[in-house]
Order: structure tokens, then sequence, then C-alpha cells
């Protein structure tokens, strides 16, 4: 297919104003995360840096909390996300497949619940977590974000199991399979990259919640990223040099992840839209 | 049939336990606190019936809060149209690069809302930052302009950075309505002599608008929630000129210690979300009927 010239220079105009939307700041970021503080303020901005150093990071790893934080944010994620998984593969499954009474209106509420506004819930589960011990816990944080990527994972997975060829499901059916050995070794290694999908979103919520973890955390050696991160942003005066290293480092998990498997979540989340 | 009706059930109930939980229990928590006088937590209170609702209804900051939520919701629904309907139309185009731009595209929406803080935080800063010494090189402005030092300036800056952050994964959603749209209505209205436009206004947008329709109606229920942006970049300020409804029920209840203030603001805020919600899907439903 033959563009035009314009229809070309449009296209090329849209693109190059997207990149530098989403591309240009961070990159402003990360490098300026390996910038001497006099180059990070300088009047004129450098688009590429004069300067390398890192005093930055070192300072941020030895200086601060930083590392406390991602170790408590790297547990809460994986943990939640193992979780997420483990809940809601069998629950999407149910739901596209199994027959019960309610399944229908189930699915509904738990769509509503997505876009629910969590803010709601806060202060009634800040009184239920306190008088069940689990106020300033780690397995708090796991609980809140288990429960909020709920309902999108067991959307998204049902999409996934629904791009299953039937065949496939029908001729282990003629077998005389049960469910659970469907699911386990028919339709679990085929929807692998939707679950690829769901585990990176449910990573990605659980990395970056800020709300729950500033209130249900109280001890600072118990904070995730996020909220500890914010509080170094408040001490002293400004520091960008280490908050700049701090924002390039709270990215890297998200970024290695996302290299890995996001191709994956991508097409999940446009063929779910689809559905 | 019966065996595989239990099987069923225990597929779904421990997901639906979890949501029951921590979001269906607490939900019912919310409207009973909503009727107490609980001011901090874990302490008793006394059913007041409706005191509360009458306390916030008759408080203008609360109406100021929803007229600044409107102004919030609609302003990012605006501007996360406008510019996913743009991304999306460019990332439908066959270029070097585009599976590659597909994919990262969202990487707004994959980072923490600590580091879009920072970024911004940083790129609009009146020492140092990007944007003062960039307008002031081409003149556009002769001194720094403070983003968030005016109600006006600040509530617009952050609406560009919730946008920002948001409308790749709007887009992405608009990608796959897109890729929906058969070829060869394409190929027929170029064999006819369509130009571009034409194209645009007769087959994409008109096979579009439902997705559309429905896309707007999810950003803005999400948009209504979002709380820690805001939070971070400004606390509601300067001078409440940002805060909307989240930002006052955060704080009525965890720097004001009104729980039960703060439960009755949450509660008329569902209301009206939900009121919004159902409004408008009997408006998409009715639209796609008379399509």
């Amino acid at each position: 297919m033959k563009r035009s010239l314009p229809a070309t220079l449009l296209l090329g105009l849209s693109g190059l104003f997207l990149l530098l939307l989403i591309g240009m700041p961070f990159w402003w970021v990360v490098t300026g995360s390996f910038k001497l503080p006099q180059e990070i303020i300088a009047r004129v901005p450098t688009m590429v840096p004069h300067s390398f150093t890192l005093q930055h990071f070192a300072k941020l790893l030895s200086g601060s909390d930083y590392p406390v934080y991602m170790i408590n944010s790297l547990l809460v994620a994986g943990i939640s996300t193992a979780i997420t998984l483990v809940l809601s593969v069998p629950a999407a499954y149910a739901f596209f497949r199994l027959a019960f009474p309610g399944r229908e209106a189930l699915y509904r509420i738990i769509l509503l619940a997505y876009a629910f506004p969590s803010i709601v819930v806060l202060i009634p589960l800040f009184g239920m977590f306190a008088r069940i011990g689990l106020i300033d816990t780690l397995a708090a944080l796991v609980i809140i974000n288990v429960t909020f990527a709920l309902p999108f994972s067991i959307w998204m997975l049902r999409s996934f199991f629904a791009s299953v060829p039937k065949e496939i499901e029908e001729a282990a059916l003629m077998d005389g399979a049960p469910p659970t050995v469907i699911l386990r070794r028919i339709m679990i290694p085929l929807i692998a990259p939707g679950i690829a999908s769901v585990g990176i979103f449910a990573f990605i919520s659980a990395w970056t919640e800020y709300v729950f973890a500033s209130v249900l955390i109280l001890s600072d050696a118990k904070r995730t990223v996020p909220v500890g991160f914010s509080g170094i942003i408040g001490q002293y005066q400004i520091d960008w040099g280490l908050l700049l290293s701090g924002a390039s480092l709270a990215v890297l998990p998200v970024v290695i992840l996302f290299a890995l498997v996001g191709r994956w979540f991508v097409s999940g989340l446009t063929e779910g839209a689809v559905k | 049939m019966q065996k595989s009706r239990s099987l069923a059930f225990a597929f779904v109930a421990p997901a639906l336990l979890v949501l029951a939980a921590i979001l269906g229990w607490p939900l019912v928590s919310a409207v009973l606190l909503s009727l107490q006088d609980v001011r901090t937590i874990g302490s008793q209170g006394q059913w007041v019936g409706f005191t509360n609702y009458s306390t916030v209804i008759s408080n203008p900051m609360f109406w100021t809060s929803v007229g600044m939520s409107i102004v919030w919701v609609v302003a990012n629904a605006a501007l996360q149209t406008v510019l996913a309907l743009m991304a999306a139309l460019t990332l439908n185009q066959n270029f070097p690069g585009v599976k590659i731009a597909r994919t990262w595209i969202i990487l707004t929406w994959i980072v923490p809302t600590v580091v879009v803080v920072i970024i911004w935080r940083w790129l609009f800063s009146t020492s140092g930052g990007m944007i003062n010494p960039l307008m002031m090189q081409t003149g556009i402005v002769s001194r720094p302009v403070g983003f968030f030092s005016t109600p006006w300036t600040a509530m617009a800056t952050l609406i560009f950075i919730n946008s920002w952050r948001w409308f790749p994964f709007i887009a992405l959603m608009m990608l796959a309505g897109l890729t929906r749209i058969p070829a060869d209505l394409y190929e027929a209205a170029r064999i006819d002599g369509a130009n571009g436009w034409k194209r645009f206004t007769r087959i994409t947008w008109p096979l579009l608008a439902p997705t559309l329709g429905v896309l707007t109606v999810v950003g803005t229920l999400l948009s209504f929630n979002v709380f820690d942006i805001i939070w971070l970049l400004t606390a509601g300020g300067p001078a409440g000129g940002t805060r909307t409804l989240p930002v006052m029920i955060y704080e009525t209840a965890f720097k004001g210690y009104k729980l039960s203030e703060a439960a009755t603001i949450s509660v008329l805020a569902t209301m009206l979300l939900m009121a919004f919600a159902l409004v408008a899907t009997r408006w998409l439903a009715k639209e796609g009927d008379s399509r």
C-alpha cells in the first residue's frame, strides 16, 4: 500500500510528537541521574550529558533506606503476583467454561469492581485491619494488591481462554478428561501468554500502589518504594540528583519485566478489549 | 452435572471470597460508618442517623470539591481521548518500528506514580528543570512560570500529567477497535476515489465511535479515582485549588480525624459515580440502537 506525501508527512509528525512526548521525559530523568549536580540545575538544559557520575546512586544506595524499600516492594509485588494468578486462573476458567447459577451476574459485578473508587474502602479497611492486627505488615499490602488486581485479571484471562480453539478442548473432553486436568494440562500451557500478561499487570499494580501502602504501613523499615521514596522527596532541601537516580531505579524492574514479556501484555490488552 | 457445578464453585469461590471480604464488606462498613460519629480509628461511635449527610451537604467545601472533580474528570477525558485517538491512528499504520512503539508506548502507565511525580516536578520546576529554561530561551516567557503556584495552573498542569500517564492505555484499547475495521472497506473507498479525510470521517469515525464511547466512560470512572498524583504533587493545594473528592476524603479522614464524615463523603461520591455510570451506559446503549 502506497502512501501519499502529505500522509507520510503527517504520520512522521505525529510519530515524532508521540516519541518526544513519551520518550523525552524518561530520557531527561535517566540521563539526569548520571549528571553532576551543577549540570542538573544548569540554566541551559543539556540534551546529552556532559558529565558522568555515579555519586547519586551511591548516595541513594548507601545513605538512604532505598534498598530496604526496594526489597519490600519486590517481596510485596512478587507474592501478590503469585497469589493473584493462583486465584484468577481457575476463576476465569470457571467464568468462561463451567456452568453454575449466577455466572453472568457475578461476572458483571466483578467487572464493576474494577472501576470502583478504592478510596471508599480505605477507611473501613483500616479499621478492619487494625482489629485483626494487620496494620504495619507487608501481608496487608499483599491482600490489598491481590484484591485490586483480581477483577482485571479475571477479565483478561477469560478472553485468553476464549481465544483457544474449541476443538482442542472438545477432543480432551471426548477422551473423558475432567475439567481440572483439561485446565492444567491443556488450557494453562496454551494461554501462557495470557498468564504472563496478567502476571505483569499484577506485578505492576503492586509495584506502583501508593495510597494503601501510605496508610497501612507505619514503620519506615516496612515501607515500599512509592511511599518510602516520596518520603525522601520531602526531606531537607530538594536533592534532584538523588530523586532522579531513585526514579531511574524504580523504573528498572518494570522495564526489565516489560522487555521480557511486554509484547504479550499489550496483545492481551488489545485482544481483551475486542471481546 | 452436579459434580461440575461444585467444581465451578471451588474454582470461583476463593477469588469471590477475597473480593467480598476486601471490597464488599468494607463498602457496607463505609455506609454504616457514615451513620455514626466515629472520629478516629478504633474509637466507638454513636448512631447519629443522617446528621453527617446534612453536615456534608451544607458544607460549601464539599460542593467546591464536587465541582473540581467534575472539571478534573471532563478535562482528563477530553485530553486523554484526543491524545489517545491520535496515538491509536498513528500506531494503526505500518512503519518501521511500529511493533516496538505499540509495546513501549505504555511506558508512562507502568512506572510508579511517584516516578511520574518526580519526572514532572523536575521538568516543571522553577529552578533548573527543562520546561522553564526552554520557554525562556525561545522567548515565550521572560521569567520562570510557577506551574504549581496558582490554583488554575496547578489544576491544568495536573490534568496534563494525569492524561500523559493514562492516554497510552486508552490508545491501545482504541487500537484494538481500529484493527477490527475491515481493510476492504478502505480499499473500496479508495477505488471510489475517497481521500484520506473522507475515509476517516465516513469509515473510521462512525465505526470507532462505539469503542470511543465505552472508553470515555471507562476513562472517566478511572480518572475520578485518581488520588496519588494529586496528593503527591499539590496535596490538594494551592489554596484548595486541586482538592478533588478523593483528596477531600483522604484529608477529612487522616488529617482532620473525622472518619464518619469522610465515609459520608465517600458514600456520596460513589453514588454520584454510579449515577453517572448508569446514565452513561444507558446513553451508550441508546446510541448503539439508533445506529
